[in-house]
């Protein structure tokens, strides 16, 4: 029985996950054979100043998204657990922005963010808050703002949901015996409900960074990595480097390079997370 | 151009492989039965009508000549240069395909050698225009058929630069920043790509640099050149440039972003293919009506230059019959066949075979003439040097663009070519 899914997982993600490795380790242009040159790639990635600006905006970009969608998403999480009119239609329409196509819905962020078309510079210009509007794309800071907010509106509904299923599952008596011993609301959420959710947000995180520290779609579809590098990350700058200039060693170098930050970042919260340090 | 394919009759297909054969330049003849399909892969058009004529007209003149069926493989348009890599690396899929740039360059290991084919394709139709070498000789061997070439040239509101009294477009960048400037004051500024896109950026920055008599890397392709009292100067231009005719976003901008400014009349110049008039005339007739089309400026130098955007056509080395997929190739880009397929374009892949120099659809649309005439002092990036795997490097990482591009963020013009320096250093150190 364990067979299978040994085999599967072997396949489908030990194979690629140890090809990537070996290819790092050669010089490997497309098309061509590798020659094995050790950690000539990784040395060479060290010299480069873009994958230092890279390395910043990955983790800049992770974190400042996965904080706002894990506050955000437990924001969400605690209305939707809330018994008012329409609930369950809300609650399916919050998941929208995780159902459509990330690139779909990247375009019409796109549009939004377009200073000649943007909703948002039309509405600051009517209200007279800025008249030429900001330029969200082409200024750096700005550009890398849009991303995280463009990230934050489409991870905030997997957090929220998975929120909610886990705020389900405490039991009412625990908020009951609370309020007798005279615990406030705010006192019930931070030793009722926060202890009780933790494994669920730590489960959640865990995916969330994973999934924000290797973004592609996104970011490819919005600015490439542009103004002058300033949203490039991991992901995307492995692929121009892989893809477009035909270096699949380097690429997979710097796709490589993602690994022990994230290993690091896992272990750290798995420590902090362990039931009995809480 | 009626019904030009009608006319290769099955005498044509055999006499053109009988030609080769005698002459004994296509090589090894075929081992066993012709195969009965072939797949040629080719990133789809914007043309609608470009892509149906290959499957609707010449791929079955080609059954019905030959018997063997040409299956025409369309993917989106960005997602070639993954396919034809994925293609190179596995050794599977289709027989032929579409490459761009220096791809020839990138997989010729994987590509068959068509010097043969390309020299009876070429003294067919008057010749190979000299630049149609640079992005597919790779060690004294033709590893694809040139195609066409999509040129990147000056798109420009006739209307509104006569309105500021600019009546024909300015002839070198000088002037050119004049005008800008004089637009932007009357509420039409230039918009340039200096962001991260596929084309558009390259497309104006490495003619921008040439212009000012700025090299990327010496002739020999090892030296690195940019730290120059030239490059200087052109960042000091484009600088300016930017400040005076254009705004911050362009700084973002990908390649759809400038012709959505020009067709929604935000912009009043910018460079690009043809694919703003073409879909001017289609969907904006007014803006069609007004929308001018110009070779690049002259720099100091006092010459003027293009970027090369070649399409080109290569055979896998995996394919099973080689010597069909030559004959089919020979047969393709015969006049008879490919004249055909140039004209429902309008032009917009510009014939690297000189025959077609004069040919009556560069005259449908008199605008388009000036794609015709940059053919000439049109390079890939890195030129003068020959294309190379450091070189896709440069480009794959925006070094040229991105060290324009941070010059008009605010950096100075010393701090961006000592970070451009280093950073081709570091690339081209291998070479």
């Amino acid at each position: 029985m364990v067979g299978p899914p040994i085999l599967f997982l072997c396949a489908l993600v030990g194979y690629p996950f140890l090809y990537g490795i070996w290819l790092s380790l050669e010089d490997r242009p497309v098309a061509h054979a590798g020659t094995f040159v050790g950690l000539a790639n990784f040395v060479a990635d060290a010299h480069d100043p873009v994958f230092w600006r890279v390395t910043i905006n990955t983790f800049v970009y992770t974190f400042f998204a996965t904080i706002l969608k894990m506050v955000g998403g437990l924001g969400l999480a605690l209305v939707m657990n809330q018994n008012f009119r329409g609930k369950n239609l809300i609650r399916a329409l919050m998941l929208l922005p995780f159902i459509v196509p990330t690139v779909l819905s990247t375009i019409a962020w796109m549009w939004m963010l377009d200073p000649g078309f943007s909703v948002i510079n039309w509405l600051l210009k009517y209200f007279g808050l800025a008249n030429p509007g900001p330029s969200w794309l082409g200024n750096p800071t700005l550009a890398m703002i849009s991303l995280i907010i463009v990230n934050v509106w489409r991870g905030l509904p997997f957090y929220g949901i998975t929120l909610l299923a886990g705020l389900q599952t405490i039991s009412p008596d625990l908020y009951e015996a609370a309020t007798i011993d005279g615990a406030s609301t705010w006192h019930r959420f931070i030793y009722v409900t926060l202890p009780l959710l933790k494994p669920v947000i730590f489960i959640v995180t865990m995916f969330s960074i994973i999934f924000t520290f290797a973004d592609f779609q996104l970011v490819y579809v919005l600015t490439r990595g542009g103004p002058a590098n300033a949203t490039h990350l991991f992901a995307t700058y492995a692929f121009d480097i892989a893809m477009g200039g035909g270096q699949l060693g380097m690429g997979a170098s710097v796709a490589l390079a993602m690994l022990p930050p994230l290993a690091l970042i896992i272990i750290a919260m798995s420590i902090y997370m362990k039931p009995n340090k809480s | 151009m009626a019904n030009i394919v009608n006319a290769a009759s099955r005498r044509d297909v055999l006499k053109i492989s009988a030609l080769t054969a005698v002459g004994g330049i296509l090589g090894a003849s075929r081992a066993g039965a012709a195969p009965k399909q072939m797949t040629m892969m080719h990133e789809s058009s914007f043309i609608p009508a470009y892509d149906a004529y290959f499957k609707n007209t010449l791929a079955p003149a080609y059954e019905k000549a030959t018997g063997i069926k040409i299956v025409y493989e369309t993917v989106s348009v960005g997602s070639i240069q993954t396919r034809d890599t994925t293609v190179a690396e596995t050794g599977t899929g289709p027989e032929m395909a579409q490459m761009a740039f220096n791809w020839p360059f990138l997989f010729d290991q994987k590509l068959v050698d068509v010097t043969d084919i390309a020299k009876i394709i070429g003294d067919k139709a008057g010749g190979w225009h000299a630049n149609s070498a640079e992005a597919v000789v790779v060690n004294g061997k033709w590893k694809a058929i040139p195609f066409g070439n999509i040129g990147q040239l000056m798109n420009y509101r006739m209307d509104w630069f006569e309105e500021v009294g600019v009546k024909s477009f300015p002839e070198t960048w000088a002037e050119l920043l004049e005008a800008g400037i004089k637009l932007k004051k009357a509420g039409h500024p230039f918009g340039f790509e200096l962001g991260h896109g596929f084309g558009d950026n390259h497309g104006w920055l490495y003619p921008l640099l040439w212009s000012f008599g700025a090299r990327e890397v010496d002739k020999d392709g090892k030296t690195v050149a940019i730290d120059s009292a030239e490059t200087a100067a052109a960042i000091d231009f484009c600088r300016e440039f930017f400040q005076k005719t254009m705004f911050e976003d362009v700084l973002g901008w990908t390649d759809v972003s400038n012709n959505k400014a020009f067709l929604s009349e935000q912009i009043s110049c910018t460079n690009n293919a043809e694919s703003i008039l073409y879909v001017a005339k289609r969907d904006f007739p007014d803006i069609g009506k007004v929308t001018g089309q110009a070779q690049n400026p002259k720099g100091p130098s006092g010459e003027r230059f293009h970027m090369l955007n070649p399409w080109t056509h290569g055979i896998f080395t995996h394919t099973p019959d080689v010597q069909a997929a030559k004959d089919f190739m020979v047969w393709l880009m015969d006049p008879k066949q490919v004249a055909g397929w140039y004209d429902v374009a309008d032009s917009y892949y510009g014939p690297f075979l000189h025959a077609y120099d004069d040919a009556s659809f560069w005259h449908k649309e008199p605008r388009n003439l000036p794609y015709r005439d940059s053919m000439a002092n049109s390079h890939l990036p890195g030129w003068p040097a020959p294309i190379s795997r450091p070189q896709s490097e440069s480009v794959a990482k925006y070094v040229v663009v991105d060290m324009f591009a941070k010059a008009c963020a605010g950096k100075s013009t010393k701090e961006v070519i000592a970070d451009a320096s280093a950073q081709l250093k570091q690339i081209f150190k291998s070479a």
